[in-house]
């Protein structure tokens, strides 16, 4: 029987020649530009310990990880590289001098539904800029990811620019906490899409944050009393105080005869958290406001010289502190000097991102791959992951190519000795690849073969290997003809290759020391002498 | 075709002979059996669990199993195919149910905090499981990331009570061995609803025209079964000038006016009766009953009959339409 072909693993690629060369030489061209500005290459495992990315990167990416349990160890696939290389940094670099400049490439892995430009296993090519610290690291950041692309010939490519401080500082003021700040920018995209139901959203969240949770599957033993809303719990704390109110808590549950056991947890912590929870606020108020100046934040986005004034405002009407805003300005300023002003720059300071780290400046660029910019999607993706993880605009053919921001407590969450303060950025680098090519980009060509060396018979083989070495020390690509076919079906293995230059080694020229060259363009043949060869190969048919 | 032994047995049988699918075996404890409705095919007795697996493998070609099974087994691009994904029967749900004692907690939300609560202690919360795949995608989709999953096969329902696990994932028909455990649901607690349905074996039904022309033949009356118990056939005796007279009257409500209108036929009166009456029958849904009682009764009806239909088939057999499409399309994508 015959055996069955094996398939490739869906939304993963195989890249065959001349693939492979023109991604590669892409990733090269792109991390040369970054050499430019003083960064230098680092590289990290693929496999990771899940909890790394579990701490700062968002809740809602371990869903869409690659996770296994091996030997009792829970691991990943690592789904981006900002995590692994600020582990990596906390590891071994604490003691260098900042900033410490880092780029990288490499295969990141998400599970999500594979479509064009979307695939699970996908690349990143970006940089890190670890202890680059406010508006002038900023703008050297997303002047070098611009530049990057401007090196390899992208044209037309659109930049957002906007500040995860605003909307920080105003979740603060409302006085919500951590985990419904956490949850509030992972919806902000969703939220100021486009066409998008707030309110369904501003429900979803509250449910997600504890409020009116979702009962509509019948959870038989579930009682609507014990809803915060109705319960005299946090009347009962208030009189009490928190100690009293444990105690009597304690005391009317052991007299229902309710055990408060059950798996690890002990009856002081199960009263401790019912407590807590009973004292908690209704966020209802305090989210509906958030998501209420989140579409505002998102209808004054725009070019910035109109953007800034419009937001200043918004945010005095707000009384919100203005330094962000300030830090966009001047970022965007000190951006104006290392490019010629031509780049398509908006401003939105609702621009969220799907990992949780960024504390500040934060940018995206799109590309608007074969179509025209279709009016109605302006510089908006579908949700705020890296460039790779499930952005591209399905039908639009808008794609996000490159993400990134600035994530100050990243180096402090991952166990670093002090805060350090980080940005980076990464391109998805089959995106930008399909964005070249749909601009008719010339893209980058795979190394072509020089010259392919052919011996006559097996006894000239010595001769010729040796002479095929000698090409190749001189820097030519040598392909030798290890199927022994004859002359003839080599001469013709080249012309379907297009290798332009076939060197013959028979007896005879083995003995006079020299090579017949035969020209595949030219369809001539020259003897030659081996001193000679290196020279006329150089020169081209 | 694979059938469930335990557990759905009974239920799966009277289910397929409600269906004219009379499943056939000299003797009860035997495991293999035939369809006499349905000629060629071999009936084998397995266990649900391992009825998809037979299935996927394509060592059987179409099987009964529960819908919870095959969520958790699937695999993207696997051979199986799920042909009607609710059969009706066989219900039950996969919840994460918690110690009743956990009074403070109500919904899903508490248990994505206790389990970052319990992470800053140094503990991870240990969920016991059958389902390892269902259970931890749903919690982190639920922003549950810190969790150990205990995978079990024996009673999952004691191990909160052993300290084995601090929560459970498990399947609850009833809800009342979880309450006996002292374990209790949790709002939005629900993975997911699952009853028995119906999986086919993609390349046995794409390469083999006989097998797809006997897996038709089952889903027409499985289908038009299922569909039929949603109507009822009512049937009124009335007065009336002419068959179209009567049909008016009973067609001037139009829910409960039939399907398609209603079916008016002449009733010949014993000698010495009056003539003129008429019988006008109608098919409606079962919801509908009194409905449309109440409509033939102001139309004339003295007294009117229901009955229960057996099949209804619609113009034609939809799941097989879906299947074949989907073949169809598979063919040209290769």
């Amino acid at each position: 029987m015959e055996a069955l072909e094996v398939q490739r693993i869906r939304g993963t690629n195989d890249l065959v020649p001349p693939e492979d060369a023109q991604l590669r030489a892409l990733g090269s061209a792109l991390r040369n530009h970054f050499e430019l500005y003083g960064y230098r290459g680092a590289d990290t495992p693929v496999l990771e310990t899940l909890d790394l990315f579990l701490r700062k990167s968002g809740e809602e990416i371990a869903a869409r990880m690659y996770t296994f349990t091996h030997w009792n160890r829970t691991l990943c696939l690592r789904p981006e590289f900002t995590a692994s290389l600020m582990r990596a940094y906390v590891n071994h670099l604490q003691d260098r001098p900042l900033p410490v400049r880092l780029h990288y490439a490499g295969a990141t892995f998400r599970y999500e539904k594979p479509q064009r430009g979307r695939y699970r296993q996908f690349t990143e090519v970006g940089l890190e800029c670890i202890g680059g610290q406010g508006p002038s690291a900023d703008a050297e950041v997303l002047a070098s990811a611009c530049g990057a692309l401007d090196a390899v010939g992208l044209r037309h490519y659109r930049v957002v620019v906007g500040h995860l401080g605003v909307v920080l500082e105003l979740l603060r003021q409302l006085g919500i906490d951590e985990h419904g700040q956490a949850l509030i920018l992972a919806n902000m995209e969703t939220l100021t899409r486009r066409r998008a139901d707030p309110t369904a959203v501003l429900t979803r969240m509250l449910s997600q944050m504890g409020v009116n949770p979702d009962l509509n599957d019948d959870a038989p033993d579930l009682d609507a009393s014990i809803d915060n809303s109705s319960s005299p719990l946090p009347s009962l704390l208030a009189e009490f105080g928190s100690a009293g109110a444990a105690r009597v808590a304690e005391d009317l549950l052991s007299r229902a005869d309710l055990a408060l056991e059950g798996g690890s947890r002990t009856p002081n912590e199960i009263v401790a958290r019912l407590l807590a929870k009973a004292g908690r606020n209704d966020p209802t108020e305090q989210v509906r406001q958030a998501t209420d100046f989140m579409i505002r934040l998102r209808a004054l986005a725009g070019r910035p010289d109109e953007a800034f004034t419009r937001l200043e405002g918004l945010l005095a009407e707000y009384h919100l502190d203005c330094a962000p805003l300030r830090e966009v300005e001047r970022a965007l300023t000190l951006f104006e000097s290392y490019v010629a002003g031509t780049t398509d720059l908006t401003v939105d300071l609702s621009l969220g991102r799907g990992l949780r780290y960024y504390t500040g400046l934060v940018f995206e660029i799109y590309h608007d791959g074969a179509n025209r910019i279709a009016e109605s999607n302006v510089g908006r993706s579908t949700n705020g992951a890296r460039p790779d993880g499930g952005t591209a605009m399905a039908g639009a053919g808008i794609s996000q190519i490159c993400g990134g921001g600035r994530y100050d407590d990243l180096v402090r969450a991952l166990g670093g000795r002090q805060s350090v303060p980080a940005c980076g950025f990464s391109f998805g680098l089959e995106r930008v690849a399909l964005a070249l090519q749909a601009e008719g980009a010339q893209g980058f060509p795979a190394r072509p073969v020089d010259v392919l060396v052919v011996p006559v018979t097996d006894a000239d083989e010595p001769e010729a290997i040796g002479l095929a070495q000698q090409l190749r020390a001189a820097e030519l690509s040598v392909e030798y003809d290890v199927r022994l076919r004859g002359v003839k079906s080599a001469l013709r293995h080249a012309d379907r290759q297009t290798i332009p230059f076939v060197v013959i080694c028979g007896e005879r020229e083995r003995s006079e020391s020299r090579a017949i060259v035969r020209n595949m363009r030219s369809r001539t043949e020259h003897q030659v002498e081996r001193a000679d060869l290196i020279a006329l190969l150089r020169g081209g048919p | 075709m694979a059938l469930p032994s335990k557990g759905m047995e009974e239920q799966t049988l009277d289910f397929l002979r409600s269906c004219g699918l009379r499943v056939s075996r000299t003797n009860p404890r035997q495991y293999r059996a035939t369809i006499p409705a349905l000629e060629g095919v071999e009936v084998l007795f397995q266990r649900a669990n391992d009825i998809f697996s037979k299935v996927d493998e394509g060592s059987v070609d179409l099987g009964i199993t529960g819908y919870d099974i095959v969520r958790e087994h699937r695999r993207e691009e696997d051979g199986t195919i799920m042909l009607l994904p609710a059969l009706g029967y066989g219900a039950c749900a996969l919840v994460l149910a918690v110690p009743e004692g956990w009074i403070d907690v109500t919904g899903v939300i508490d248990i994505a905090e206790i389990s970052a609560e319990l992470r800053s202690h140094g503990r991870d919360l240990r969920v016991a499981t059958k389902y390892p795949n269902l259970t931890r995608q749903f919690l982190f989709d639920h922003g549950i990331n810190y969790f150990t999953l205990v995978e079990s096969s024996g009673a999952l329902e004691a191990a909160p009570a052993l300290n084995a696990a601090d929560v459970i994932c498990d399947l609850v028909s009833s809800g009342v061995t979880l309450r006996e455990n002292r374990l209790k649901r949790i709002a939005g607690g629900t993975i997911l609803d699952s009853q028995a349905c119906l999986i086919g074996n993609r390349a046995a039904l794409a390469r083999c025209a006989d097998k797809l022309e006997i897996t038709r033949h089952l889903l027409e009356l499985v289908e038009a079964e299922m569909r039929s118990r949603e109507y009822l056939s009512l049937t009124g005796n009335m007065r009336g000038d002419s068959a179209a007279e009567v049909a008016r009257r009973v067609t001037s409500r139009a829910d409960v006016a039939g399907l398609r209108g209603p079916t008016i036929s002449q009733v010949y009166p014993k000698i010495g009766d009056e003539e003129g009456w008429f019988a006008a029958t109608v098919i409606v849904r079962s919801t509908l009953l009194l409905k449309a009682v109440d409509a033939l009764r102001r139309a004339g009806a003295g007294e009117v009959s229901a009955t229960p239909l057996r099949y209804m088939f619609e113009q034609k057999s939809w799941s097989f339409e879906a299947l074949r499409r989907h073949l169809n399309v598979r063919a040209e994508d290769e």
